[in-house]
């Protein structure tokens, strides 16, 4: 894999799916565009939602507007990533 | 401070006292376990390591909502101020915000987090809740209200002081200080802190302890 910064991104938020959620690396590295996140991890909980929001911020440089926080973007992983790429590139 | 502490003494006399400042709210029930063992490690190293609780916190009855930063600072020098012997503070996260006032030989910080940091996330987590349960609360709306009544976040009834401290703490400078992260040159291990179901780490407690008993003859402190 080449180190594109959309493979760095993805592999900052693998990693802290990881830290928040306990996944193991195994867990991490299995996650596709459609695993579903919150309402399908049972350890996703509204906590670790506000704790993935403020580790991204930390991890991925980006000031995040709660305005911009929908529900969706928690449904599945490939969401997630798409919002971070947006936000990186922005 | 009239709180309860654990202490946990080595077999012989001790080197110094470890007092280990927990990391704040939720992140202090996500780190206690591996804390703990840590604790246990460096009593196994020859040093006699103590954990207050917080007015407000764990066994306290102390209401949350009357407590606030700098009524932790105090508690935490009053704490410090009943042992006997050279003293070393060893803090985490949030910890690390309130740990300055302690009449101490030296200071060992790990991941310390700025106050506001700590303030967004529990601000979210209750946005967050409110979604879930079809309420719209802008982390605006329920700054300004936090400015005159108690605040629910996430489980933590906290006082207009508490948040308006929190959002503008940082860790205070100290002399000596060796502060650490998680990672290369630092402690190996994971962020327990964040984790949304509780875990342990022993490798890492193993690793604290050995990081402040060698950072303790190093540093002339004691």
């Amino acid at each position: 894999m080449t180190d594109t910064p959309a493979n760095s991104v993805d592999a900052t938020l693998r990693a802290l799916l990881a830290d928040i959620l306990g996944l193991g690396d195994a867990r991490a590295a299995a996650l596709t565009e459609d695993s579903g996140l919150f309402g399908e991890l049972p350890e996703f909980d509204s906590m670790a939602v506000a704790t993935v929001l403020t580790e991204m911020e930390d991890r991925l440089g980006i000031i995040i507007d709660d305005d911009e926080i929908d529900g969706e973007i928690f449904e599945t992983y490939g969401n997630l990533l798409a919002f971070s790429l947006r936000k990186v590139t922005d | 401070m009239g709180e309860h502490h654990l202490r946990i003494e080595p077999a012989g006399a001790p080197r110094a006292t470890i007092l280990i400042v927990p990391p704040l709210f939720e992140e202090a029930n996500r780190t206690r376990h591996t804390l703990v063992l840590a604790m246990r490690a460096l009593a196994a190293r020859g040093f006699s390591a103590v954990m207050p609780d917080l007015p407000g916190q764990n066994e306290s009855l102390v209401a949350l909502e009357d407590v606030d930063l700098a009524g932790w600072q105090a508690a935490l020098a009053e704490a410090a101020a009943i042992i006997d012997g050279p003293l070393l503070v060893a803090s985490v996260r949030g910890g690390c915000l309130i740990d300055h006032s302690i009449k101490a030989a030296g200071w060992w910080r790990l991941a310390p987090v700025g106050g506001s940091s700590l303030l967004r996330t529990l601000l979210r987590a209750r946005a967050s809740a409110d979604r879930e349960a079809g309420v719209t609360s802008a982390l605006e709306s329920l700054t300004e209200t936090a400015k005159s009544e108690p605040l629910l976040l996430a489980g933590n009834r906290l006082s207009p002081a508490m948040i308006a401290q929190l959002g503008d703490a940082e860790a205070q400078p100290v002399e000596p200080l060796r502060s650490v992260a998680l990672g290369a040159g630092g402690i190996t291990g994971t962020p327990l802190w964040l984790r949304a179901e509780p875990g342990e780490d022993a490798a890492m407690a193993q690793a604290i302890a050995a990081d402040i008993a060698n950072w303790s003859a190093s540093c002339g402190a004691i």
